[in-house]
C-alpha cells in the first residue's frame, strides 16, 4: 500500500480518537455542568478529619468508618494508615483490617486508577494500530504501546483490589453472631464494635458476615455500615 | 366481624339491598322458595336443614341506633339484631320526623358441637327531618326505647342529587375540612368518583390536599379493582392514604358505601388545566325474570327478587368490569413569579416557620458540633431544601442531611429538620451565622425569606491536639504540622504499643474543599463504564477495518500476480525461441512488453503508457526495468549482438523481476 494513503489514514485514524476522547470529555463536562452545585460529600482530608474527630470524642467504630473511606479515596496516606491502626489498636482489634489487597496493592485514588487506565487503554490500540499500518516509528510505537497496556494493567488491577471493599463494613455496635437470620437465634460469637467485617449474603434484616479471624454469623443489618455507601 | 372459630360453621348473606323502605321478610321464610327453580330450590333446602335445629332455640332481640347524637343533614345507624328460633319480623316503629331506610342484613350461622345458632342484623338509615330529641319505641315488649338527638344546623352537606345525606363516616380523617365536591354517577348509577379540593387556584409545585371518594352501590358493585388513578399528566399525586376510610351515604334513596382516600396534589405546568380522576371496578349486572313476573306473578315479590342482593345470592346475574371517572375539576395554575426570587430558594410552596438549635453550646476544637434547622409547616415537603453553612470561617461544614416527620398521612403538614455536623477549628467563642430559608407563599403571592437568630458557641482547645489551629493556618505550616507526626507514625510502624495515647492521633489535613459526590468508584458507575467499552469498541472496529483492508488489497495483488503470470508466459516462451535464434531484438522486444505489463498492473495504468520515463523516474536509471528498456531501443536500431550465456543471464534477471525480485541489475 502506498505510504502516502497509510499516513493519511493514520492521520485519520488518530483525528477520529482524538474526537471521540473530546467528545467524552466534553460529555462529561456537561454531564458535571448539568449537575446542582452541592458541596462536595467526600474527600480524603474531609473524612480523615472527620475520622479524627470520632477517635478523639471516644467512638472508634466511627472513626474506623471514616478512615476507611478515606483510605479509600488515599490508600497511600500514611497519616490515615497511622491512625486506623491506633485507633484499632486502642478497641483491641488487630492492626489491620479488610482484604489484604486493598492494604498492599492500591496505588492511588480510584478514579485517578481508572482514568489512568482508559488513556493506557487509548495509548495501547491506538499505538498498535499505527504499527499495523506501518507508518514508520516501530520502536516509539511499540513502547508507547507497552506504557499504554501498563497502565491498563495498573487500572484493572485497583478495581480488582477497590471491589474487594464494596462487600465490607464497619461494625457499629458490638453484635451477636447466630447462626441462622433470625430474631433471638442463638448467637454463635459477638463481634466487636469497630471491627471491618465482609458481608457474604444478606436475607431480611440480617447479613451473614466473615471477621478479621474467618468466623462467619448472621449479624443485624442495622448494626453495619458500608465502607461505600449504596 | 370477627372470624369463625375452629369448629364454627359461619355463613353470612351479602349486604341486601332494600328498597325503598323497611318491610323485609326475614330469610328463614322458607315456604317461599318451594316454587323456585330446581338450582334454588336445592339452596333452599339446604338452607332449611341448617336452620332446622335453630327452632329449638330461645328468640333474643337487641336494637342499637349510633350515633345517639347527630346534626340535621346527616344520618344515624339502627341496627336491629334477633338471634334464636321463633324471632318475629321486626320493623322499626312510625316517628314523626324520622324516616327509617333498610340499607342491610346479614345472617350468621353457627354450629357448635352440633348446635346450630342463627342470628340475623338489619341496618337501618335513621334520616331525620327536623331538628329535636325523637324516641323510638321499644321494637319488642320490654325492650327500651331508644333516643337519638337531632341538633339543628349541624352543617351535613347537602346532597346535589337530591333528598340524600351522608351518614356519620365512622372512620374519617379528623379533620378533614375539604368542601364536597360535585357527585356525578356512572351512567348504570352503580358509583361514583368524587373529588373535594380545598381551592382552584394554585401555582406550580404547590401542594393542596385532596380527597378522592369512590361511591360503591351496596349490593351492585362487586369490587374495587384498584385505587383511584389520575388521569393526565398535569398533576402529580402523593401516595395514597393506605386504607381508605369507610362510610355511608344515601343518594337518590339508595344507599352507597363511600372510600375515601386522602393525598396531596400538585400541579407540574401552568395554564388553565382540567383534572379527572378514575377508578376500575366490576358490577353485577341483573339478568331479567320473566315479563310475567316469572313464576309468581306477584309485583310485590318482583321487587323482592329483583333486589340486587337477593340475585346475587341466587346466581341471577352477570359481573362486567367498568371505569368511573369523576366530574373534571378546573384548575387555574399560575408560574411562581421570578420577580424577588430569593436565590436560595428550592421551590418550596406553602406556610411554614424555621428555627435552629445546636446539639451542644460548648465543644472542644476538633469535635463534631450538629447545627438542626427545623422547618415545618404546611406545604410541598417534598421541595424543602437547603445547604445550610458553608464556606464559614473557623469551621469545616459538612453536608446536611434531612428527615422528614409528616403529622398527617399525605405528608402534607409536618417538620423537616436539617442536620449538618460542623467542627470548629479553633478555640474561641464562635458565632455562628444565622441560616436562611425562603418560600413562596401562595396566600400572599410573594416569597418569603426567613432567618433563625445566630448561634453562639464557646470552644475550648482541643485536648491533646494543637495541630487543628496550625492546619488552618495554611499550607505553609502545614509541613511543620505533619513532620513529627511522621516520626510518630515511624515510631508507631516499629513499636505499635508506644502509640496507644490519645494524643497518638496524627494531625489533621488541610482540606482544600475539593471532593466528589460519590465514594463510589468510577469502575463501578455504569457510565463511566460505558467510556472503556466504547474505547475498546472504536479500536477493535478500526483493528478490522486495517485488517479487512490489507486483506483486500493482497487478493488484489495475488490476483495480478496470477494475470500477470498468464500474460508473460507467451513472451517468455517468444524470449528462448529468440535467444536459441540469437534474435536480440525480438528477445528484448519480448521482453520490455512482459515488463511493461507487469508495471502497468502494479502502478494501476495501461501497459502502453509504462514509459523509460516513468521507469527511470519510479526504479531510477540504473535499474533491471530501465537497462531493458535501453537495450529494446538499442538493438531494434543496431543489431546488438548478444551471446546464448548473454541472453540467459538476462532472462533470469527479467524472471526475477516479474516475480518482485531485483530492480537493480
Amino acid at each position: 500500500m502506498n505510504k502516502s494513503v497509510i499516513n493519511k489514514r493514520a492521520g485519520i485514524m488518530a483525528m477520529a480518537f482524538a474526537v471521540l476522547g473530546c467528545a467524552l470529555g466534553i460529555g462529561r463536562a456537561r454531564a458535571a455542568a448539568d449537575q446542582p452545585q452541592t458541596p462536595p460529600v467526600y474527600s480524603a482530608p474531609a473524612l480523615y478529619n472527620l475520622g479524627n474527630s470520632y477517635a478523639r470524642a471516644g467512638k472508634p467504630a466511627l472513626a474506623v468508618l471514616n478512615y476507611e473511606r478515606a483510605r479509600v479515596l488515599a490508600p497511600m496516606d500514611p497519616d490515615i494508615q497511622a491512625n486506623l491502626r491506633h485507633v484499632r489498636e486502642t478497641a483491641g482489634l488487630p492492626a489491620e483490617s479488610g482484604h489484604w489487597l486493598k492494604q498492599h496493592s492500591r496505588l492511588a485514588n480510584p478514579d485517578t486508577m481508572y482514568w489512568l487506565g482508559v488513556i493506557g487503554l487509548a495509548l495501547a490500540g491506538v499505538s498498535l494500530l499505527l504499527r499495523r499500518l506501518k507508518v514508520g516509528h516501530r520502536s516509539a510505537l511499540a513502547a508507547t504501546a507497552s506504557v499504554g497496556l501498563l497502565l491498563t494493567a495498573l487500572g484493572l488491577w485497583d478495581s480488582v483490589a477497590t471491589a474487594a471493599i464494596l462487600d465490607e463494613s464497619v461494625v457499629m455496635q458490638p453484635s451477636p453472631a447466630s447462626a441462622s437470620p433470625i430474631a433471638g437465634a442463638e448467637p454463635l460469637f459477638t463481634v466487636p464494635q469497630a471491627e471491618v467485617v465482609s458481608v457474604r449474603d444478606e436475607h431480611g434484616e440480617f447479613s451473614l458476615i466473615r471477621d478479621s479471624s474467618g468466623r462467619e454469623g448472621w449479624v443485624a443489618r442495622g448494626n453495619l455500615t458500608p465502607i461505600m455507601p449504596r | 366481624m370477627n372470624p369463625p372459630r375452629l369448629g364454627e360453621m359461619t355463613m353470612i348473606s351479602p349486604l341486601m339491598n332494600i328498597s325503598p323502605v323497611t318491610k323485609i321478610s326475614p330469610v328463614t321464610n322458607i315456604s317461599r322458595f318451594k316454587r323456585l327453580r330446581f338450582k334454588q330450590l336445592v339452596a333452599a333446602t339446604t338452607l332449611a336443614v341448617l336452620l332446622a335445629p335453630i327452632a329449638f332455640a330461645e328468640p333474643q332481640v337487641t336494637e342499637r341506633i349510633v350515633p345517639e347524637k347527630i346534626s340535621l343533614g346527616e344520618a344515624a345507624q339502627l341496627t336491629i339484631a334477633t338471634s334464636g328460633s321463633g324471632a318475629p319480623d321486626i320493623t322499626p316503629p312510625m316517628v314523626a320526623g324520622l324516616e327509617f331506610v333498610a340499607v342491610g342484613q346479614s345472617q350468621r350461622i353457627e354450629s357448635i358441637n352440633g348446635v346450630t345458632r342463627s342470628s340475623t342484623s338489619i341496618t337501618y338509615q335513621v334520616i331525620p327531618r327536623q331538628a329535636g330529641i325523637f324516641t323510638i319505641p321499644g321494637m319488642t315488649p320490654g325492650s327500651p326505647p331508644l333516643v337519638l338527638t337531632v341538633n339543628p344546623g349541624g352543617g351535613g352537606s347537602a346532597t346535589p342529587s337530591g333528598g340524600s345525606a351522608p351518614s356519620p363516616a365512622p372512620n374519617a380523617a379528623a379533620g378533614s375540612q375539604l368542601p364536597g365536591g360535585s357527585t356525578r354517577l356512572a351512567a348504570d348509577g352503580s358509583a361514583f368518583v368524587r373529588l373535594r379540593l380545598p381551592k382552584h387556584q394554585l401555582y406550580v409545585g404547590e401542594a393542596i390536599p385532596v380527597d378522592i371518594q369512590v361511591g360503591t352501590r351496596d349490593g351492585v358493585v362487586a369490587s374495587l379493582n384498584g385505587p383511584p388513578m389520575l388521569n393526565g399528566d398535569a398533576f402529580t399525586l402523593e401516595k395514597l392514604s393506605s386504607q381508605p376510610d369507610r362510610s355511608q351515604e344515601i343518594i337518590d334513596g339508595k344507599p352507597f358505601t363511600v372510600f375515601t382516600w386522602h393525598s396531596a396534589l400538585a400541579a407540574v405546568k401552568p395554564g388553565d388545566l382540567s383534572l379527572t380522576m378514575e377508578t376500575p371496578l366490576t358490577v353485577r349486572i341483573r339478568r331479567a325474570l320473566p315479563p310475567d313476573g316469572g313464576l309468581f306473578g306477584n309485583a310485590g315479590l318482583d321487587d323482592l327478587f329483583n333486589d340486587p342482593a337477593f340475585q346475587n345470592f341466587f346466581g341471577a346475574s352477570t359481573e362486567k368490569e367498568i371505569t368511573v371517572a369523576s366530574t373534571p375539576a378546573e384548575f387555574k395554575v399560575l408560574e411562581l413569579p421570578a420577580l424577588d426570587r430569593p436565590a436560595e430558594f428550592s421551590g418550596a410552596v406553602g406556610h411554614f416557620t424555621v428555627s435552629s438549635e445546636l446539639s451542644d453550646n460548648k465543644a472542644a476544637a476538633g469535635d463534631p458540633v450538629t447545627l438542626r434547622l427545623h422547618v415545618s409547616g404546611t406545604g410541598n415537603f417534598d421541595r424543602v431544601n437547603t445547604r445550610m453553612l458553608h464556606d464559614v470561617d473557623h469551621w469545616k461544614t459538612y453536608a446536611p442531611t434531612a428527615k422528614f416527620k409528616p403529622d398527617d398521612e399525605i405528608g402534607y403538614r409536618g417538620e423537616k429538620t436539617f442536620e449538618q455536623p460542623i467542627i470548629a477549628t479553633q478555640p474561641g467563642t464562635e458565632v455562628l451565622p444565622a441560616l436562611e430559608f425562603s418560600w413562596f407563599d401562595p396566600t400572599t403571592g410573594h416569597y418569603v425569606q426567613a432567618r433563625t437568630s445566630p448561634l453562639t458557641v464557646a470552644i475550648t482547645p482541643a485536648a491533646a491536639d494543637t495541630s487543628l489551629a496550625s492546619a488552618a493556618a495554611g499550607a505553609s505550616n502545614s509541613t511543620t504540622a505533619i513532620t513529627p507526626a511522621t516520626n510518630s507514625a515511624a515510631n508507631s510502624a516499629t513499636n505499635p504499643s508506644a502509640n496507644t495515647a490519645p494524643d497518638a492521633l496524627r494531625p489533621d489535613h488541610v482540606d482544600s474543599g475539593r471532593g466528589s459526590d460519590s465514594l463510589r468508584p468510577h469502575y463501578f458507575q455504569p457510565p463511566y463504564l460505558a467510556i472503556p467499552s466504547a474505547l475498546l469498541v472504536a479500536l477493535f472496529g478500526a483493528w478490522f477495518g486495517v485488517h479487512r483492508r490489507e486483506q483486500r488489497a493482497r487478493d488484489l495483488e495475488s490476483a495480478a500476480r496470477r494475470n500477470d503470470s498468464l500474460q508473460t508466459e507467451p513472451l517468455l516462451k517468444l524470449m528462448d525461441e529468440a535467444s536459441v535464434r540469437g534474435d536480440s531484438e525480438l528477445f528484448f522486444r519480448s521482453a520490455r512488453t512482459a515488463l511493461q505489463r507487469n508495471l502497468a498492473s502494479k502502478w494501476l495504468k495501461p501497459p502502453d503508457s509504462v514509459s523509460l520515463e516513468d521507469v527511470d523516474a519510479r526504479l531510477g536509471a540504473g535499474s533491471v526495468v530501465a537497462r531493458v528498456f535501453k537495450l529494446a531501443d538499442e538493438a531494434a536500431y543496431s543489431g546488438l549482438k548478444l551471446s546464448s550465456s548473454d541472453f540467459q543471464r538476462w532472462k533470469q534477471l527479467i524472471i526475477r523481476q516479474i516475480s518482485g525480485g531485483e530492480t537493480v541489475a
